[in-house]
């Protein structure tokens, strides 16, 4: 599939002006809009661990530092661990009741890279967890966050007695009498109550030293092997040692990957929805454009010339279960359509809608970026619209060549089959456009959508809505001029 | 060097019928050659020491590079290598205990040592040695040198001399004088 719709052929203008193929939009179905990743909002829905498929509450995964703490990734190539089985022969071979002893040592199936090359122990069979490799640092780095911990509690106290001071009258009665609780607890003859955070720490900053540590003249002395240094990829994954030997390396737990939902930023429904379990891979809501907006994709371009016009076949498809009308509009129509709106949207002031909307309208909206694309051909728009019936999957199948009875333009239609047809447009490239250039037509798509939202009782008809966007083609180098 | 010459295959080892051989082959003791391999001698004999295992699809190719003017090159390969599926070798030495990951490639410039791994679908063509232990891995062959040499599949070749012979023609060994 992806070969079809992947490539930046066919391109679909956003409603934040980027260009992307279909396989990479979103529909809203509310407020009919194209949506692409940039423009919606991504939320985190859960946490889990792909490999062991364990779903964990945020809170715990924010207490593990976001890994999993069953899974082990190799450090030489980020591969997952798999454990392996191994016997060892008893300690002293001279006892006949001596047994071999089952063993498990963690091995990577991509890099061969195993823990016995690093020295850790092999484990014994039902034992489970692997040791931990402790940060030398741990107890400098534990004082030094508790030291700024109680820096932030002491800024936010000192914003406090400023606010109380600027405070002109006080309404409660303890603090008009002057008795609050410290000053009870002195009176009482009780020792006052500290926030152990509050209370001065002996936190010694650090010292720089005028000592290298390590001494570098094996560095200029000795050939280096590059096998036994580890790389930049590595050591960036084990942070806390950052080791520089290959003998160094550790397992690192597995980072833990997220289900993320996303929803349209201006309406706040949801154009994607994965179900919750780690398990599934379904959605519970999946608005992408490819089952919503009618594909299109090249068939046939004529080598392109300056001043011809080349014929250009594309490829209509309804993805959809209603009967939709596609008509082709020139690239300005949209434009002028937009500029009237936001005419209109700009005067009437926001009502009725969400404050969290209201807040995030205040910090979202914004007018939609220049579409970066320079059209360099005309398309011939044709005068009649095109009507192609639903999407039926048992029709892909019939060979019987069923016989539609559209009255079709026979220069535009050039072929129709169940819920996809071929037109033919003509297109012109322009004067200005240099040999080899990329050419890329562009054009107003206006399709019949019929929404799919439950209607009210008033009104059964499903509600059908025109809803244009821009296309962008690119047909390819010019090869030449008449 | 005609290219009907029969391989040797010496006593022990298990050379199924259905592939395809052209020139000088010979064959140690206890080596498994799977079906629909190449393994073809053009520049020269080729020679494999013992208890190897060529599996299916796998190209053996004895190609000296055009530039090496040596007379009667042979292809030395020495025991306990495994060569999987569908991987292209052409080095013309190898040593013992390494291992062809399948579709991976070893062009005719390279000097393979002992206890080397070519990872699935890595690519060597530049003239070098390998170095013992020698594991290359990953999309982009990136090499790590190993603690110890692979261990021989003995289970793997018990299980193949028992079953390859009840589906398969097997070319016959040659008896010794």
């Amino acid at each position: 599939m992806a070969y079809i719709v992947e490539p930046d052929v066919v391109r679909y203008a956003c409603m934040c002006g980027l260009l992307k193929p279909i396989s990479r939009l979103y529909f809203c179905r509310h407020c009919l809009h194209l949506r692409c990743g940039f423009c919606v909002c991504h939320e985190v829905d859960s946490l889990f661990c792909g490999k062991c498929l364990e779903n964990l509450p945020s809170t715990e995964a924010k207490l593990k530092k976001n890994k999993c703490s069953n899974c082990l990734e190799c450090p030489s190539c980020h591969q997952q661990l798999s454990s392996k089985a191994a016997t060892v022969a008893p300690k002293n071979p001279e006892d006949p009741k001596a047994t071999p002893k089952k063993v498990i040592y963690l091995c990577c199936l991509n890099c061969r890279w195993t823990t016995r090359d690093v020295g850790i122990p092999d484990q014994e069979v039902g034992k489970s967890g692997w040791p931990e490799h402790e940060n030398v640092h741990t107890n400098r780095l534990n004082a030094i966050m508790n030291h700024y911990k109680k820096l932030v509690l002491k800024e936010k106290q000192q914003q406090m007695d400023k606010d109380k001071k600027q405070r002109k009258y006080t309404t409660s009665l303890a603090e008009r009498t002057g008795v609050t609780a410290s000053i009870l607890r002195k009176r009482l003859g009780m020792t006052e109550l500290k926030n152990p955070l509050l209370e001065a720490d002996d936190l010694k900053p650090a010292v720089a030293s005028k000592e290298i540590v390590d001494s570098i003249e094996h560095l200029l002395t000795t050939p280096i092997k590059l096998n036994d240094i580890t790389t930049i990829d590595q050591r960036l994954k084990l942070p806390d040692w950052q080791p520089t030997a290959v003998d160094k390396l550790y397992p690192v737990h597995k980072q833990l990957s997220v289900k993320r939902s996303l929803r349209c930023r201006s309406c706040e429904h949801n154009v994607s929805k994965p179900e919750y379990s780690p398990n599934s891979i379904k959605f519970k809501i999946q608005l992408f454009a490819y089952y919503h907006i009618p594909e299109i994709r090249i068939v046939t371009v004529e080598p392109l010339r300056i001043g011809k016009q080349c014929e250009l076949l594309i490829k209509l498809i309804n993805p959809t279960q209603h009967q939709t009308t596609i008509t082709i509009l020139p690239l300005e129509h949209l434009d002028a359509i937009q500029q009237e709106d936001t005419k209109v949207i700009e005067d009437p002031p926001e009502t009725k809608e969400p404050l969290s909307f209201q807040l995030l309208q205040s910090s979202l909206t914004s007018h939609p970026r220049q579409i970066n694309a320079k059209v360099g051909t005309d398309v011939s728009i044709p005068t009649s619209s095109i009507i192609l019936p639903a999407r039926d999957d048992a029709a892909e199948y019939d060979d019987t060549g069923e016989t539609q009875n559209f009255q079709d333009d026979p220069k535009l239609v050039v072929f129709r089959k169940s819920n996809k047809a071929v037109i033919k447009l003509l297109v012109a490239p322009m004067e200005n456009l240099e040999l080899g250039e990329e050419v890329i037509a562009g054009f107003t798509m206006q399709h019949v959508y019929t929404s799919t939202i439950a209607t009210t009782t008033e009104n059964k008809e499903p509600q059908k809505f025109d809803h244009k966007m821009k296309i962008y083609l690119t047909l390819g180098t010019l090869v030449g001029s008449q | 060097m005609s290219s009907k010459q029969t391989p040797k295959i010496s006593s022990g080892a298990l050379v199924c019928g259905d592939n395809k051989m052209h020139g000088d082959i010979t064959f140690g003791t206890n080596s498994i050659v799977h079906p629909s391999c190449t393994i073809s001698a053009e520049s020269g004999p080729i020679i494999f020491g013992d208890t190897c295992i060529i599996e299916e699809q796998a190209k053996i190719i004895h190609r000296v590079p055009f530039y090496r003017t040596d007379k009667n090159p042979v292809m030395f390969i020495g025991s306990n290598n495994v060569f999987e599926i569908d991987c292209t070798v052409e080095a013309a030495k190898i040593g013992n205990n390494n291992i062809f990951e399948p579709k991976c490639f070893v062009g005719n410039k390279v000097t393979i040592t002992d206890g080397c791994v070519i990872g699935a679908g890595c690519v060597l063509t530049d003239e070098q040695v390998l170095p013992k232990n020698t594991i290359v891995h990953g999309s982009g062959c990136k090499q790590r040198e190993a603690l110890d040499q692979p261990n021989p599949q003995f289970g793997l070749m018990d299980t193949l001399m028992r079953l390859l012979p009840n589906y398969h023609h097997i070319r016959k060994p040659i008896k010794k004088p």
